[in-house]
């Protein structure tokens, strides 16, 4: 029996996975906040009550994500992108490509039917092709972040609007609030254009059958509709995609406890 | 109303004496600082680093005794000829007894004055070129009497201008194909004309003589340096930024010395050998960059994060112009009269370049070439494709290298940066993924 957990210190939220054999026993998430350590060891102690571990029950803990550096009680650690290649493969064995699109990063990475990361590529330049950018549109738009899906699968058409960058695509926003145009074409619109960013990144990795769609803005039925017509096929997504990343950290972690007991 | 256009009118804005002095000496500053970090760090990796490297680290400072030689050797009466890159033929500039000095600049801050006349979608390469000339600061640009400034991209292209501001520019234009039957006619009247500046500035002909020396002391750089290159095919015995390091202080120190020297370090790492004494574990993933040059002393920055990831890689061979490519080929004379030297000595410029300025229906072969030929001879575990913003040749070969690599199985990533130190934690996450992934493949 092997009992690992996976650590994924992302830039809003952090995830804890707790596994015991290749079979998730729990998650749990915080907001990351001004102190990510702190935020971490809370959630990780809450993913033990709820499975009702202690610590020691714990074989190995490794940690991903872009603080990793603040990561508690890590045994090692793990690139975001090998985690992702990991986590895709679990969910999925017929998964090749796995986008991953974050709040402040969108990536995408090839594996092999093992997990194994072989390609990947990060689109980290700008936050047009990230969760955030959706945020900050929400707002221009005065509507739920949770709205804004829903509220773009009404839109017949979609309007157009600069996505080079937040800033650019928000003054573009507010002249087309200005001229009147629908709320649901303006976030149809917000939708198509990360879409845009993060396929095109995509075809530059090579795109393979069984995409795997994983993190926070996998959520959002808006984006995911945008995504799936601008790649032309359909998407696999896990549940509770958000915490790939600490199921794929957690995967290495028992594969490395596994390699010290032998 | 006639149109003229003022003679006078320059690309780079009046600056006050006293901005000039003040940006000049605090980057001075900064730059000294991160020459000596820079060494440091290599030190830190390679814990028991050859004395003779210190000879190389001493060549590095740019303030120091290489600039004090020059400076002395041009009070002296000798001139100081400054290029760009890599197509101004040495030898000419040897032969006419002038001392040749490569003047591109690695300097991140002077980048950001170099943003006060350009967009900052135009390559920083030639942005902190023109920054450093603002502010006085490469002392090699400013002891130079004259640029070589060869027209390869857009960007160098319109540096000439700019730089024209200041000193003579000579302007060479290297044809865009290589195999046209009027490309190397074309290039040799290039040669031809540059040779007679280099007359007309030295007052010194370039003779049968003093030809066939320079060419000579260049076969036997050319020769240390593939000693050199030789030692890094086997188990790591030296890391890839000594050894860039090297190569790199080639372009500005005494060329004999230089051969000299590197002879001695290669006596050296000849004995690590022979001990298994190597700069890091045997084991460590070899890796290849190709892309833009690599400037000492900040565009250390990627190096610098390879060797010193966890997992780690050793840098074993480059595809540069300011690392490998600098000295590897040789110009190769069959007899030594004057046409046949002046042939070769063109020849071996165009032909042996694998600068993605080329092209052809076929794509740019001899590059790709290349980097297959190394990635064979060296044992490359995968490929660091490095590209600046705005580095437009090098960026859009990338698709065609990367399909070639990918059937090939040899993984490579596409690292996009920019001269700026903030973006080192992005570097750092996408560095560890590949030397992760590399890994990952070799368990298997």
């Amino acid at each position: 029996m092997t009992i690992s957990a996976g650590i994924d210190m992302g830039t809003q939220r952090v995830k804890v996975v707790i596994m015991k054999d290749h079979q998730i026993l729990c998650r749990t998430q915080n907001f990351s906040g001004f102190e990510p350590t702190k935020a971490a060891e809370q959630a990780f102690e809450e993913a033990l009550l709820k499975a009702n571990l202690s610590r020691q029950d714990v074989q190995h803990v490794t940690a991903t994500g872009s603080g990793v550096e603040m990561a508690p009680f890590a045994d090692s650690t793990v690139s975001m992108m090998g985690a992702d290649a990991q986590a895709g493969a679990y969910f999925f064995s017929s998964a090749r490509t796995v986008i991953d699109v974050g709040a402040e990063e969108a990536r995408a990475v090839n594996c092999n039917e093992k997990g194994v990361l072989v390609d990947f590529v990060v689109n980290a330049r700008c936050a047009a092709g990230a969760g955030t950018f959706i945020e900050a549109m929400a707002r221009a738009l005065e509507v739920e972040l949770e709205d804004m899906g829903s509220l773009s699968l009404k839109a017949e058409r979609a309007s157009p609007i600069n996505a080079s960058c937040v800033i650019f695509a928000e003054s573009d926003v507010v002249s087309l609030i200005h001229r009147e145009e629908p709320k649901t074409e303006i976030a149809r619109a917000i939708f198509d254009a990360m879409a845009e960013r993060v396929s095109s990144m995509v075809y530059r990795l090579g795109i393979n059958p069984g995409i795997v769609l994983v993190g926070g803005v996998a959520k959002d039925v808006g984006f995911v509709a945008s995504l799936k017509r601008r790649l032309g096929m359909e998407l696999l997504i896990p549940e509770e995609p958000m915490f790939a990343g600490a199921v794929g950290a957690a995967l290495i972690a028992a594969e490395r406890a596994r390699r010290r007991q032998q | 109303m006639a149109s003229e256009i003022e003679t006078g009118t320059k690309y780079i804005p009046e600056m006050s004496k006293k901005e000039i002095e003040e940006l000049g000496s605090s980057i001075k500053a900064a730059s000294i600082k991160v020459i000596q970090e820079n060494i440091e760090r290599m030190k830190k990796t390679w814990h028991n680093r050859p004395k003779e490297m210190e000879y190389f680290d001493e060549i590095s400072n740019f303030f120091g005794r290489r600039e004090k030689e020059i400076r002395e050797q041009k009070e002296a009466g000798k001139k100081v000829i400054g290029y760009s890159c890599m197509f101004a033929p040495i030898e000419f500039i040897l032969a006419a007894g002038a001392i040749p000095v490569r003047v591109g600049s690695g300097w991140y801050d002077a980048a950001k004055l170099g943003d006060r006349i350009m967009p900052v979608e135009v390559c920083p390469v030639i942005r902190s070129t023109a920054g450093a000339k603002m502010i006085n600061l490469s002392p090699y640009l400013e002891l130079s009497d004259v640029i070589i400034n060869p027209l390869t991209c857009d960007g160098r292209t319109k540096l000439s201008e700019i730089l024209s501001d200041f000193k003579p520019v000579w302007y060479m234009t290297p044809p865009r194909v290589k195999d046209d039957p009027q490309s190397l006619s074309l290039w040799k009247e290039e040669m031809q004309e540059i040779r007679g500046k280099i007359e007309e500035l030295t007052g010194t002909k370039i003779t049968k003589n003093n030809l066939r020396s320079s060419i000579e002391v260049m076969q036997k750089a050319t020769k240390a340096f593939r000693r050199l290159q030789d030692l890094r095919k086997g188990p790591p015995v030296i890391t890839g930024r000594d050894a860039m390091l090297v190569n790199q202080t080639s372009l500005w120190d005494d060329i004999e010395r230089w051969t000299q020297k590197t002879n001695e370090l290669c006596d050296e790492l000849e004995k690590r050998v022979e001990q298994k004494n190597w700069a890091c574990p045997p084991d460590t993933s070899r890796v290849m960059v190709t892309g833009t040059p690599m400037l000492w002393p900040d565009s250390w920055k990627v190096p610098n994060l390879i060797e010193e990831s966890n997992p780690q890689g050793v840098l074993v061979v480059d595809e540069l112009c300011s690392g490998d490519r600098i000295l590897y080929d040789p110009v190769g004379v069959d007899e030594w009269t004057m046409s046949d030297m002046f042939d070769a000595v063109s020849e071996r410029y165009l032909m042996a370049s694998t600068c993605p300025c080329f092209t052809s229906e076929h794509g740019n072969e001899d590059r790709v070439n290349w980097l297959l030929n190394r990635i064979k001879e060296y044992k490359v575990d995968g490929v660091i494709y490095y590209v600046v913003r705005g580095c437009i040749l090098y960026a859009m070969e990338y698709a065609r290298i990367k399909r070639i690599l990918d059937r090939m199985g040899i993984p490579v990533y596409y690292l996009d940066t920019e001269y700026t130190r903030e973006d080192v934690g992005q570097m750092k996450t996408r560095i560890e993924a590949f030397l992760e992934m590399l890994e990952a493949r070799i368990d298997i």
